[in-house]
């Protein structure tokens, strides 16, 4: 437990809490007052809005990941290749089949969307009926991973693609500089993220998601068709994480077979900082991720920052298991 | 009785998220007593063994066995010191045979270590024939001897439950918290379950902690019955003067309603 | 050879994840460690290879305690990711860390004894009528015996009272700790020994190579290894050698088919293969080759 114990003498205990989320705030804010006077406000800013950036797309996608897993209690390993798969498919629509790349874009998502459905009637379902158990299901899913993600590279080749977009234009305002292309990212990004966070609160749908992500058995008593809702948060998955793969090959400006792969550590960094299984925290673990990691370029060479964003979920996973928002299971121990 | 008690539980309290499974539960146990815990489901009585077994830790309060406080104390420490427990849903080990679950029970053995069986090699030979012997008197007397080198996993509830007990015993505790010992077992068994029981009491000293929900047996073979409601004790006697207290019908009667 | 290798490196991973239960997907980040450990004292500081290697061992095993002690009370999902995130760590460290390993240039002059070692034995074994084709000869000869007295030992030892603790925190942790059993300890002895496993591995693959490379050490090897030991059957060491060997048998059985793709086009084929077979097996025969069904249906 992260909250400090009091030992009262004749070994009673008594346990002071602590909001984990305000802890976190106020370690944040400290640490970005100390790399702003060490390392220059300017630079902290730079590093802030590539922070913001890219933990706008690690949020996008640690959403699905953590949905699946809410919904599902499966590790998907093979997420990160949901991502390559949305950014190669948008890749075919705009290149290929010379579509205008916001209908390719929606195409990748969609068919990303599609990718997800396919393999949960064609593998999850199967599997989960035959009552496979988790260690399996996770092996399978590296398995998945495996086959997807060399597919994809036999298929489209090793080549570097560009998503075609205007990588180097940016717009500057204060000194500080951010690409147009980011600004869509950004852009997007939130007006997705805040959908999906309606979406849950709000609607009829989202609210059953979250019942059974908390409490499966309580949720199936309920008359929750639980099928449909493991589809629909497949749809939602894949969708999120297509989009994610599309936005990121965008924002770093190449697509490899290998996009999802580079980040999909990253995003289960996300996923366990803000707690997995409640979308919420992946989102704020994906800004979190995001921002550690561009504040650690200011104080080490940037090719660690990944290594970085790993110590901070290693560091949460030590001091507190459940993530930021997720609640203590008594399988987290 | 003018020994210290064996366990005692002050005002303790465990909360999962807003559920207060134990609300300030008090008692005490004497040596060489034989105890029941009872109380309507959902009264904290399976969340009290954990906290004092050390396999969750309490929000507040105290527990001292043999008087010391155990707090802070993990599951295996407290185990090594003489407190053992089964569990409601045993956890007897599917996969390895009824003599191994035994085995592995045995206490103090060298070939547990990991260069043991090297460089102990003899001691820890010495052990395992010595565990064995054990093991097969006790699972004699819960009847289980042929099923020794079967999977444990093939064994029915009731037989399980014996073979929880039998293993716990391995460890020659002084103090056995027992929790639903006799569910799913036939009578007969059960019968012998509780006259072995007694004989340890009689013959070592072992002080008996148990939750059972059979009220013929909580009268017949417990000392003394305290009684657990909403996370709190609501009664603490003998037998006959629980079953008589206002207190405790109401708390049934209401969780029956 | 690379057989060899592997099946070293994936008796480590077999005693963690079939016997333990704690699925250790770090195990490259072990070699490396060892590795780089073994490389770094002779290159750099001057030592001989002999004592190299020791240390190199305890080095790994060290590290195994420190990643241990914190995470392994963790679930099994979190400690997988957690043990692959540090050996993502240590790859990355061993990249940038130019100073220490130099980079992607690589390590290189650390088997200078072992050259002569092998140049010795590859002429003992020409004296007594054995043709050695390639120098590589006596490694593979070495490796392969490392791999069965390994593997012979680390069979022994799970037989033991010892292997029974593991055994039983593999299938409920709780019900060894009720029993009076440190599972911590355990799990870090087998997290230990697995490390100092993959040390060797490393070892045999570095003197391999010949030019030690972070890239090497990718967390792929260690999905290999997990293959290997799911392919042999969860719990089995016989399983471990049948594996490595057919999974390498495979894998470079498709070099030599002459298929008209691309060259990383096949090496991608490979890997779909391997992904399949992962797959396939988890669907319709998750006990392996050599596992019990029994004592699946049983645990599960």
């Amino acid at each position: 437990m992260t909250a400090p114990e009091a030992v009262l003498p004749g070994g009673r205990f008594a346990v002071v809490r602590a909001s984990p989320l305000a802890v976190v705030g106020g370690a944040m804010v400290a640490a970005a007052l100390v790399l702003g006077a060490a390392k220059g406000w300017q630079s902290l800013a730079q590093a802030t809005i590539n922070g913001l950036v890219s933990g706008s797309y690690f949020a996008l996608g640690a959403a699905g990941l953590t949905l699946v897993y809410g919904v599902l209690k499966l590790v998907n390993f093979a997420h990160g290749e949901f991502l390559t798969f949305g950014a190669y498919m948008a890749l075919l629509g705009h290149s290929t089949l010379s579509l205008p790349l916001p209908v390719a874009i929606v195409f990748g998502v969609a068919l990303t969307a599609v990718l997800g459905v396919g393999l949960e009637l064609a593998m999850w379902r199967p599997m989960r009926r035959r009552g496979a158990g988790v260690l399996q299901l996770l092996l399978m899913a590296l398995g998945l991973a495996f086959v997807l993600r060399n597919s994809i590279q036999i298929v489209a080749g090793t080549d570097v693609r560009q998503l075609g977009a205007n990588v180097t234009a940016s717009v500057t305002f204060g000194g500080l500089h951010i690409g147009r292309t980011e600004l869509w990212v950004l852009g997007v990004a939130l007006v997705v993220l805040l959908a999906l966070a309606l979406l849950l609160r709000e609607t009829r749908l989202g609210k059953q998601i979250r019942a059974l992500s908390d409490n499966p058995e309580l949720a199936e008593t309920t008359g929750i068709d639980t099928e449909k809702i493991v589809l629909v948060t497949w749809i939602l998955a894949g969708a999120l994480a297509g989009l994610a793969g599309i936005v990121y090959g965008a924002s770093v400006g190449v697509v490899t077979p290998n996009l999802g792969f580079e980040i999909v550590l990253s995003l289960f960094a996300a996923v366990i900082v803000g707690g997995i299984g409640n979308a919420y925290g992946a989102l704020a673990g994906g800004i979190l991720i995001g921002l550690v990691q561009e504040w650690a370029t200011l104080v080490a060479p940037a090719s660690i920052k990944v290594a970085v964003g790993f110590g901070a979920m290693i560091l949460v996973l030590i001091l507190r298991p459940q993530g930021l928002l997720g609640r203590v299971r008594s399988a987290d121990r | 009785m003018s020994d210290p008690p064996i366990l005692e539980v002050e005002d303790v309290a465990k909360r999962f998220g807003g559920v207060r499974a134990v609300d300030g539960a008090s008692f005490s146990v004497a040596r060489g007593s034989i105890t029941a815990l009872i109380g309507p489901n959902g009264a904290g009585k399976s969340s009290l063994f954990n906290v004092v077994t050390g396999f969750e830790r309490p929000d507040g309060g105290a527990v001292r066995y043999d008087g010391r406080s155990i707090y802070r104390l993990p599951p295996y420490a407290i185990a090594r010191r003489g407190m053992v427990r089964t569990f409601q849903l045993t956890k007897t080990l599917s996969v390895m045979t009824v003599l191994d679950n035994m085995l592995l029970a045995a206490p103090r053995h060298p070939g547990e270590r990991l260069g043991g069986s090297l460089v102990f090699a003899a001691a820890a030979r010495r052990r395992e024939r010595e565990a064995r012997e054990h093991a097969l008197s006790l699972l004699a007397t819960f009847a289980l001897a042929e099923m020794a080198n079967e999977y444990a996993g093939t064994l029915s509830g009731g037989q399980r439950k014996l073979l929880e007990l039998a293993r716990a015993l391995m460890l020659e505790p002084r103090l056995v918290l027992l929790d639903e010992p006799l569910a799913g077992v036939n009578p007969t068994l059960g019968r012998r379950l509780l006259e072995h029981i007694e004989q340890l009491r009689a013959d070592d000293g072992t002080t008996f902690l148990f939750v059972e929900h059979d009220m013929e047996v909580v009268m017949n073979h417990s000392d003394r019955v305290i009684v657990m409601a909403a996370g709190r004790v609501i009664a603490d006697g003998e037998p006959q003067a629980v079953r008589r207290d206002e207190a405790v019908i109401e708390a049934y009667l209401g969780a029956h309603a | 050879m690379l057989a060899a290798t592997y099946g070293i490196f994936a008796l480590g991973l077999q005693l963690n994840i079939g016997t333990t239960g704690i699925t250790n997907f770090g195990q490259a980040g072990f070699m490396a460690i060892g590795a780089y450990a073994m490389a770094i004292l002779v290159v750099r500081e001057g030592w001989s290879w002999w004592w190299a290697m020791p240390v190199a061992i305890v080095c790994a095993m060290a590290a195994a305690v420190l990643v241990g002690l914190p995470s392994l009370r963790l679930r099994a999902d979190y400690f997988a990711i957690t043990t692959l995130a540090f050996a993502e760590i240590v790859r990355y460290a061993a990249n940038n860390w130019r100073s220490l390993t130099n980079g992607n240039q690589g390590l290189l002059g650390y088997n200078a004894d072992w050259f002569k070692l092998s140049f010795r034995f590859g002429n003992w074994l020409n004296d007594h009528g054995i043709h050695v084709t390639s120098f590589l000869f006596p490694l593979m000869l070495v490796s392969w015996a490392l791999l069965l007295v390994l593997w012979l030992l680390v069979a022994a030892l799970v037989r033991t009272p010892w292997g029974r603790v593991l055994r039983a925190i593999r299938e409920d942790e709780d019900a060894a700790r009720a029993l009076g059993k440190n599972t911590l300890a355990y799990k870090l002895q087998s997290l230990a020994l697995s490390a100092a496993l993959a040390a060797i591995a490393g070892f045999v693959l570095a003197m391999n190579l010949t030019l030690l490379v972070p890239d090497q050490f990718d967390p792929v090897f260690t999905i290999f290894g997990v293959v290997i030991v799911i392919l042999g059957g969860l719990g089995s060491y016989v399983g471990v050698l049948v594996a490595s060997f057919l999974l390498m048998t495979l894998l470079e059985g498709t070099r030599y088919i002459g298929l008209p793709l691309a060259s990383d086009k096949i090496a991608a084929l490979r890997f779909i293969i391997v992904g399949l077979v992962l797959i396939l097996l988890m669907a319709f025969r998750p006990q392996g080759l050599f596992g019990k069904r029994k004592e699946m249906l049983l645990g599960e």
